[in-house]
């Protein structure tokens, strides 16, 4: 062990001869009870490169990412940084080699500033903080990859893109020269996504690598130098030269058939409504956060809402669940009032609602799938999980969950593998039959193969008459699902539209706070 | 040139399985080796001191019911301290709901065993033990759920009013608990029907075998229930719970008394033996903190507090009686716990974390 360890291997360097990659894994495996998530993965990345790594939900990405950086150890197998082998015993050792991730979840303290957070780590602080200094410093290195953040600014204030790039400059203030990204973009939204590949590019400029992994396929195409693909914990394909793939191929690599997202709309006549909003204002803090919403959906009709994040969206799916309680206004379910009358009552009128936040609010992380499917539902006095057993064997092989079964914990389950569990329960009825869905970003992290399969399972629940409020900053998913688009900007209504003669640039335009032209 | 060795805390993604029977034993052998120092250091042989424990305390057959006698306080703190240590509440005045607990038996007793027959009086002496130890934490409680003032303090500063308040009772002249006339200030002893005698004439009261009944009722409820699904969703995402619907300040409240009534009932426990009165002895004895020693090795599992808190109780009486058979230093049973305590919470390192040594590697071949 420790004489193999001391010899420097030269790893295979990259096909063209050139300059030894940045960092290369050798075989490396690594197993997890009952699951094989990376099985003999070679892979490297050149300086100035961007590499993506591509595959389905639990195909090993961010666990080859996780040993990449030193937070995992291969079982067996190694690592090369420019050629010479190194052990990563921990993200500190990645660290020291100038490697960084980003993790999935971010993992900054929310009390503390961006310059706190910036520095928490380092060794070579003096006792005695000279708070200014540091500022300074921090600005300066964020300045230098055009990544404007404010060092001062407390880091629970800002927004989840913010809080990203205060990630990345965390990683370059470190010195990294190798920056795993692990779906950066999925909380994103678009005009984010295209800072950051700015800044990407500012990166691979400087001769930094990224590793970027992404289930967005029109991301990948635009970013990537190199894409491998991964299944089941191997690599099944390369793709190497910038824009020579493109969606439809690397789709076609990593699910083996092709996918073809379609346009759904209402197949038949909507029912009587379900869902009824009036005047619904809510202030938090002294804030305006929803102002006089009024809409209905209607039985066996998908209801869109389309919007940049933090514009009042999450506020009014969890006043409608009755997490929140409305300043004013009213809602109610199947003609029942529901306001005030907390989550219990909701449901029992046959609301089934998927959040935004998924581990820690939609599921339990430390619970497993079995008993997380048990969160939302009547449990009784004693816990009756034996009949409910059948019932979570039977959706993990509906909705294709890679898990070792029904006890799997969902803080072992991969990204999208989590997501589904989520939509799993809630997409399968609970206390009552389902009669009112609300979701959020229900597609997610989730790769091609599951989005077409979510989707297909909204459409169902719309043909059997419930009513479905879809929450998403996705446009492209808002559009091409809705039967009708409300676009919501700070907190009101600011355009209407049918799905179906819905124009993105109006959309796009109103989401942006712009007056749609032609309308009053 | 050797190269340098560093030690490597590298997080584990999973605790295996035999570390968590591993870590709780050898924090009981590394605090026996400690004490072992400290026995060498003043002079007595850690191996004599060290038998003498074990035969007082685990092998001959009177130490055996010694030991368990005193286990039956002890997994009550024990239990009452996990309760409450599961979800992440850190009741640590267990001590003070153990005097309150011994208070109100003692109370009951005197007040109503001699209108009362035993098969009554014993079940309303626990009662009315469990009861006044919850009582004891109904503020901290209060104040927790509704404004999240941390129970830490306010459980530990309450346990130094409860032992003013048995000094009291017992100190004041005319006080309802002692004998009157007496020279010798002393809590009056309960009428028969409210008091058990040890089981062939040993120290080993029936209230054992109700207490196991307990842990293990628990064991269960935690388990099995859907009180204690509330309670892990709680501890784990407060916020999955608000998604849920399940309320949290209600089920922090439960939990509280919960662990306060246990903490009440070792105290209920003593009066129906082997005390049998109100006796302000019992401040120097500290059962309710070694409570929390003893959940914190069991790792809030009830069922494996049973097995700590005999392990406990052998320590405690096989050490008690050294002091007075011997001249070995005095509490050293007592010293034992501290360092057990030290290091089993110190190994928790060694579960979450694979700590091993690597040699850096040298900068240039
Ligand atoms: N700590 C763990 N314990 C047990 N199994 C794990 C653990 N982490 C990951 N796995 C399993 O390993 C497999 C690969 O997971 P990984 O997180 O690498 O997938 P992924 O490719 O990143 O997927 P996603 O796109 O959904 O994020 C999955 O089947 C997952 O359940
Ligand atoms: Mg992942």
């Amino acid at each position: 062990m420790t004489n193999a360890s001391h010899e420097v291997a030269k790893g295979p360097h990259h096909a063209s001869g050139a300059a030894p990659s940045a960092l290369s894994a050798h075989s490396i495996v690594k197993r997890f009870p009952g699951v094989l998530a990376n099985d003999s993965v070679d892979f490297d990345v050149l300086p100035g490169e961007v590499h993506t790594l591509l595959g389905e939900n639990g195909a090993g990405k961010s666990t080859l990412a996780a040993m990449l950086c030193g937070l995992y150890q291969p079982d067996t197998g190694y690592i090369t940084r420019n050629g010479e082998r190194i052990a990563l015993s921990s993200p500190r050792a990645g660290l020291q080699h100038g490697i960084a991730m980003v993790h999935q979840h971010f993992r900054l303290v929310e009390r503390f500033t961006v310059a706190e957070n910036v520095i928490l780590g380092s060794r070579d602080l003096s006792y005695k903080l000279n708070r200014s200094e540091l500022e300074d410093k921090v600005a300066a290195v964020a300045e230098s990859y055009g990544l404007p953040i404010e060092p001062g600014a407390t880091v629970g204030d800002l927004s989840v893109g913010q809080r990203q790039r205060v990630e990345i400059v965390k990683a370059l203030y470190q010195g990294a020269e190798i920056l795993l990204l692990d779906e950066p973009t999925a909380v994103l939204v678009p005009a984010e996504v295209e800072k950051l590949f700015e800044n990407v590019h500012a990166m691979t400029k400087a001769g930094k690598s990224i590793v970027f992994i992404s289930h967005k396929l029109g991301e990948v195409v635009e970013i990537s130098d190199r894409v491998t693909v991964l299944r089941n914990g191997r690599v099944t394909g390369h793709v190497s030269g910038r824009g020579t793939a493109d969606t439809k191929e690397l789709a076609r690599l990593m699910v083996g058939r092709d996918i073809e997202l379609t346009t759904q709309r209402a197949s038949h006549a909507t029912g009587h409504e379900i869902l009824q909003i009036r005047d619904l204002s809510l202030t938090v803090g002294g804030v305006n956060v929803l102002s006089d919403i009024s809409f209905n959906v209607h039985a066996g009709e998908m209801v869109g809402i389309a919007g940049v994040a933090g514009n009042g969206q999450r506020e009014l799916a969890d006043t409608i669940a009755g997490l929140m309680s409305p300043t004013s206004g009213s809602i109610s379910i199947s003609g029942s009032m529901t306001t005030d009358r907390g989550p219990i009552h909701a449901r029992e009128l046959g609301l089934a609602y998927v959040p935004e936040d998924r581990l820690g609010m939609g599921l339990v992380p430390s619970m497993s799938i079995l008993d997380n499917l048990l969160l939302t539902r009547d449990r009784r006095v004693v816990v009756d999980r034996t009949t409910v057993r059948p019932e979570a064997t039977r959706l993990i092989e509906q909705f294709e969950i890679k898990a070792n079964g029904p006890d799997h914990m969902a803080r072992k389950l991969s990204g999208g593998n989590a997501q589904k569990v989520l939509l799993a329960r809630e997409l399968s009825g609970g206390r009552t039959a389902t009669k009112l869905l609300v979701v959020c970003s229900p597609t997610r992290g989730l790769d091609v193969g599951a989005i077409e399969t979510v989707r297909a399972l909204l459409d169902d629940a719309r043909s059997a008459g419930q009513a479905i409020l879809l929450i998403s900053e996705d446009l492209d998913e808002v559009m091409s699902l809705s039967d009708r688009i409300f676009v919501l900007y700070r907190g009101s209504v600011v355009h209407e539209t049918p799905g179906e003669s819905a124009q993105l640039a109006t959309v796009g335009a109103a989401m942006a706070g712009l007056k749609p032209e032609g309308k009053s | 040139m050797r190269s340098p060795i560093r030690i490597v805390f590298e997080q584990r993604s999973e605790t295996p399985k035999h570390l968590s029977v591993l870590v709780p034993l050898l924090s009981v052998v590394a605090a026996l080796v400690v004490g072992a120092l400290f026995l060498l250091a003043t002079g007595y042989s850690p191996l004599e001191t060290y038998s003498n424990m074990l035969s007082d305390g685990f092998t001959s057959s009177r130490g055996i019911t010694d030991t368990l006698g005193l286990s039956t306080v002890l997994i009550c703190t024990g239990i009452s301290a996990a309760f409450a240590f599961q979800m992440n509440l850190y009741n640590i005045g267990g001590e003070g709901q153990l005097y309150l607990g011994m208070i109100g038996g003692a109370w009951a007793g005197l007040a109503l065993g001699n209108q009362l027959p035993t098969f009554v009086m014993i079940p309303v002496v626990l009662l009315v033990g469990a009861l006044a130890g919850a009582s004891w934490i109904l503020l901290p409680a209060f104040v927790r759920s509704r404004l999240g003032t941390s129970e830490i303090v306010t459980t530990l500063l309450l346990t130094y009013i409860a032992a003013s308040l048995v000094k009291h009772f017992v100190y004041s002249p005319g006080s309802f608990f002692v004998t009157k006339n007496s020279a010798f200030p002393q809590g009056r002893l309960v009428p028969d029907s409210a008091s058990l005698s040890g089981i062939g004439d040993t120290s080993l009261y029936p209230t054992f075998f109700l207490v196991i009944l307990i842990a293990l009722v628990l064991f269960w409820v935690v388990k099995k229930t859907e009180y204690g699904y509330r309670i892990q969703v709680i501890s784990d995402s407060p916020r999955a719970a608000h998604y849920a619907g399940i309320n949290a300040n209600r089920t922090t409240m439960s939990v509280m008394l919960i662990s306060g009534a246990l903490s009440g009932l070792g105290g209920a426990v003593l009066i129906i033996g082997p005390f049998g009165r109100l006796d302000p002895g019992i401040i120097l004895l500290g059962y309710g903190y070694a409570g929390i020693v003893i959940a914190a090795l069991a790792r809030n599992n009830f069922s494996a507090i049973i097995v700590s808190g005999i392990l406990f109780a052998g320590l405690r009486s096989g050490g008690d009686k050294l002091q007075i058979s011997t001249d070995t230093p005095i509490h050293i049973g007592v010293m034992l716990q501290g360092a057990i305590l030290l290091f089993a919470l110190g190994g928790e390192a060694f579960r979450r974390y694979h700590i091993h040594a690597v040699r850096t590697e040298r900068a240039t071949q």
